[in-house]
């Protein structure tokens, strides 16, 4: 089953063209990495994707859904880990968690925040402030709202940065998760190495265009 | 999750924010702190002038600093892009506006309510009588304020110079419920009859219901926008 199904889609600013006519399909149980140099358009993707912008041309279906037509249908199977933390600097990082799931209609009690916690490492700083926590650590609560909302879709904007080793395994086994649950993931990394233990599909986005990469081209870009 | 829980979770999330950090109201309080003291300086009245003017110096006191505090509702969910995550939460948007609403109402009557004794001190003021009513003015008109000011500072929070344009695009919409409020005030506060100023208070009701509806509607087109 196609997780997400994406046909002829460009976007651009004005005269500027980011891409055009992208057009692929990401199967369910795979984790999808998408290249490229910057500026080449690969948070504009991600950011069409979740819904944040709307594309030029074309159309995408997520999961059976029309990413532009139905727009609350895909936001509640979807979760965008982006460069922004999208936390709230006032607000400890247990209500930070109580906050955001409460948008997506869950209620997780104190022992799953907990846990979720514990799981990325930061179980001792449950109650502390956001505005005390670096950047790691945000990243690291970011992962355990992830784990607690369980999407079908998790889009990651370089997913490695600001991570320690043992985050990297925390970020990877939630990657694994969603896909053994039949999710998706979709990431933008220029990390190739990190990438290379847990992406299924790739691509590279340069120029405007798109180049799927097949298994073999996937394993040989990674690693050169 | 329910509409009404939406709406608790958005007021619950600035509140606590607010009473951590308690920027919004301190900066609204100095600056309200700032016109009475100039404006009672500035007026050597006795008491009946001061009915007169009173009414819109209030009411200039109140607007202003509302607009302090409705211009950092938005401007605080740009921390972090945490509006992105209000835009990509599967809940209507409307639950979404009604809970900004709810919170910077709350922060607006609460500095009206700590400055009124103010304005009754520098101004010598006789309001025991009319306590009731006057309430009943502040009250419907910060729900004008704060519905119409709230879809204003979604608009305006990704605008580089939202400063200025809050203000510029606000207070034109703004001037029914601030000519509303001032007559029911003045009303109120000089001893009239109800029937006298009526037609203000029925008219601060309609643009209260006018802008909450329109505002509420609008409110999802602008925050996907």
């Amino acid at each position: 089953m196609s997780a997400i199904q994406i046909t002829n889609l460009s976007k651009a600013y004005g005269f500027y063209r980011i891409f055009e006519e992208v057009t692929f399909t990401i199967s369910s149980g795979s984790c999808f990495a998408l290249f490229g140099p910057n500026g080449a358009g690969k948070t504009t993707l991600l950011r069409i994707l979740a819904t944040l912008q709307a594309p030029s041309e074309g159309q995408f279906t997520i999961f059976g859904q029309d990413g532009v037509a139905e727009k609350d249908a895909v936001r509640s199977i979807l979760l965008f880990i982006a460069h922004g933390s999208h936390l709230y600097d006032e607000l400890s990082a247990t209500e930070n968690l109580q906050f955001s799931l409460a948008l997506r209609g869950q209620k997780p009690d104190v022992s799953q925040l907990k846990r979720a916690l514990d799981q990325t490492g930061i179980g001792a700083y449950g109650n502390l402030k956001i505005r005390q926590f670096s950047a790691g650590m945000k990243k690291r609560l970011t992962l355990a709202k992830a784990i607690l909302a369980q999407p079908k879709l998790l889009l990651l904007d370089e997913p490695y940065n600001a991570l320690d080793d043992g985050g990297v395994i925390i970020t990877n086994q939630l990657i694994q998760d969603t896909m053994k649950r039949e999710g998706a993931v979709v990431m933008t990394t220029h990390d190739r190495n990190k990438a290379a233990h847990i992406a299924t599909e790739g691509a590279i986005l340069q120029a405007g265009h798109l180049q799927l990469l097949s298994p073999e081209q996937l394993q040989a870009h990674v690693l050169s | 999750m329910s509409f009404l829980n939406t709406i608790q979770w958005i007021v619950w999330k600035d509140l606590i924010s607010e009473w951590r950090t308690r920027e919004t109201i301190s900066s609204m309080l100095f600056f309200a702190l700032i016109v009475i003291l100039v404006f009672s300086f500035s007026f050597a009245m006795d008491q009946d002038a001061a009915r007169q003017l009173i009414a819109g110096i209030i009411w200039v006191a109140f607007t202003f600093t509302g607009i302090i505090g409705i211009g950092k509702s938005f401007t605080s969910e740009l921390q972090n892009d945490c509006i992105e995550s209000l835009q990509m939460s599967p809940v209507p948007k409307g639950a979404i506006y009604l809970g900004k609403v709810t919170a910077n109402f709350l922060f607006m009557f609460t500095v009206e309510i700590l400055l009124f004794p103010l304005f009754v001190i520098f101004f010598n003021l006789e309001v025991v009588e009319a306590i009731g009513m006057l309430l009943l003015v502040f009250f419907l008109a910060t729900i004008g304020l704060s519905s119409v000011g709230t879809l204003f500072s979604a608009l305006t929070v990704q605008i580089r110079a939202r400063e200025v344009m809050l203000p510029v695009l606000l207070l034109p919409l703004a001037v029914p419920v601030m000519i509303a409020a001032v007559e029911a005030t003045r009303g109120t506060l000089n001893g009239d009859p109800y029937a006298f100023y009526s037609q203000w208070l029925h008219l601060l009701v309609i643009f209260d219901i006018i802008f909450t509806v329109v505002s509420f509607w609008l409110f999802e087109f602008i925050l996907d926008s």
